[in-house]
């Protein structure tokens, strides 16, 4: 690291900070900033310059079922909490009886999937289609028609596991795919549900780990 | 809604965290109560992925835990701090795993680039924030676009090329130029 060259180093500190910085020039630059106090010092100095940015962002409340998993991994006994959501599961019932729709969708892949479902809007247009993989360990998620999701909403997407919470899965792409991976939890519900639903939520998903708005979509599972 | 906490509450945010170099879980769990809505906020922007993030947000606590010693010696701003441990965090996982930032990315994609703060930014303290807000905004808006793109979804150059439709090169001198245009301006 060339500190005869100050505007250049601070740059990359700034890069690095940004995250602009990649691949085997941001390993590099990581190491002599642990190695050079004169470089981890332009570091901190962009890490707190350009940290109001991140204030920018509306906060996300995370699920509650997050910090009991951090109580646990350093070794301290988790509370115990219970959440009454049958609520929500009465309203995912009722979306499914009012006939929103289910339809399945085979596909030959390679390895293929262990189960699937395809949400359609009521016109039957289709919206999602959703892959468990085969070793159930990841979600599939793939858009097939034009979606529009209001400006500060998101559409999460839950498992229905029966006489059970729902359990979210993560959030719904507007376009393309994404791969949600599962963790334990998620897991042993989507081997059980019989159902996935998609949700209305405020951005970023559901601030409280159970569905908060409107169930907008019930597809069946449908298992190879 | 609730209150979020701003950059205003550094005095307490700092006070918990020397308090966990102490193995105080009490102030431990304030702490994440405190902090982990703006962590995973930035958290579901950089990994596109609110289970993905959530993940992350664990890895980053237990971090926390287990490093808070360091802070206290450290004595920088203790939100600063625990906002780049959750950052570095982000980017290593996405490097382990090649996930571009566009993936999944869209549906926030029309808030991607917030040229208006948010509301929630009234909770902030004035100083920093407002300093930093007057520098952004005294940029040009190609080079505080990029800025934020690369910044708050973790773009590299050439996806933030790719969003913008603009030449890579142009990209990445208008990061370079805003950096140095924001540094001369902050320090002014």
């Amino acid at each position: 690291m060339n500190r005869n060259d100050p505007d250049t180093l601070d740059l990359l500190a700034a890069e690095f900070v940004l995250g602009t910085l990649g691949g085997a020039a941001r390993r590099r630059f990581d190491r002599a900033r642990q190695a050079d106090p004169f470089v981890g010092r332009r570091v901190r100095a962009w890490e707190v310059r350009l940290a109001g940015l991140t204030f920018r962002l509306e906060p996300v409340t995370p699920s509650p079922a997050v910090w009991p998993s951090i109580e646990r991994r350093i070794g301290a006994a988790p509370a115990r909490r219970r959440h009454g959501l049958m609520a929500a599961v009465a309203a995912v019932a009722a979306a499914a009886a009012l006939g929103l729709g289910w339809f399945l969708w085979q596909e030959s892949r390679e390895p293929p999937p262990q189960a699937q479902a395809l949400f359609a809007d009521e016109a039957g247009r289709s919206l999602w289609r959703v892959e468990l993989a085969a070793d159930g360990r990841t979600v599939e998620v793939s858009t097939i028609g034009a979606i529009e999701v209001p400006e500060q909403r998101s559409r999460e997407l839950w498992a229905l596991p029966p006489e059970a919470a729902p359990v979210s899965l993560g959030l719904m792409p507007a376009s393309g795919r994404i791969r949600l991976a599962l963790d334990e939890r998620q897991q042993a519900a989507i081997g059980l549900a019989p159902n996935v639903a998609v949700s209305d939520e405020p951005y970023g998903g559901s601030p409280t780990g159970a569905p908060t708005g409107a169930v907008l979509h019930v597809a069946a599972i449908a298992r190879s | 809604m609730a209150q979020f906490a701003g950059m205003d509450t550094e005095p307490e945010v700092s006070r918990l965290l020397v308090a966990c170099a102490r193995q105080d879980r009490n102030a431990f769990q304030r702490l994440y109560e405190l902090t982990s809505p703006r962590l995973l906020a930035s958290l579901i922007r950089l990994l596109s992925n609110r289970a993905a993030a959530e993940d992350a947000l664990q890895d980053v606590y237990v971090q926390v835990w287990r490093r808070a010693a360091q802070f206290s010696s450290d004595r920088g701003s203790a939100w600063v701090w625990l906002i780049a441990i959750a950052r570095y965090r982000a980017f290593d996982l996405r490097r382990r795993e090649r996930r571009p930032a566009t993936d999944g990315a869209d549906a926030i994609e029309s808030i991607a680039a917030d040229e208006e703060p948010h509301e929630s930014r009234m909770a902030l303290g004035r100083g920093a924030t407002a300093a930093l807000d007057h520098c952004l905004a005294a940029l040009q808006e190609q080079q505080r676009r990029c800025i934020l793109l690369s910044y708050q979804n973790g773009m590299s150059h050439a996806e933030v090329a790719g969003r913008l439709g603009e030449p890579l090169g142009s990209v990445k001198s208008w990061i370079r130029r805003g950096l140095t245009a924001l540094r001369r301006c902050l320090e002014s």
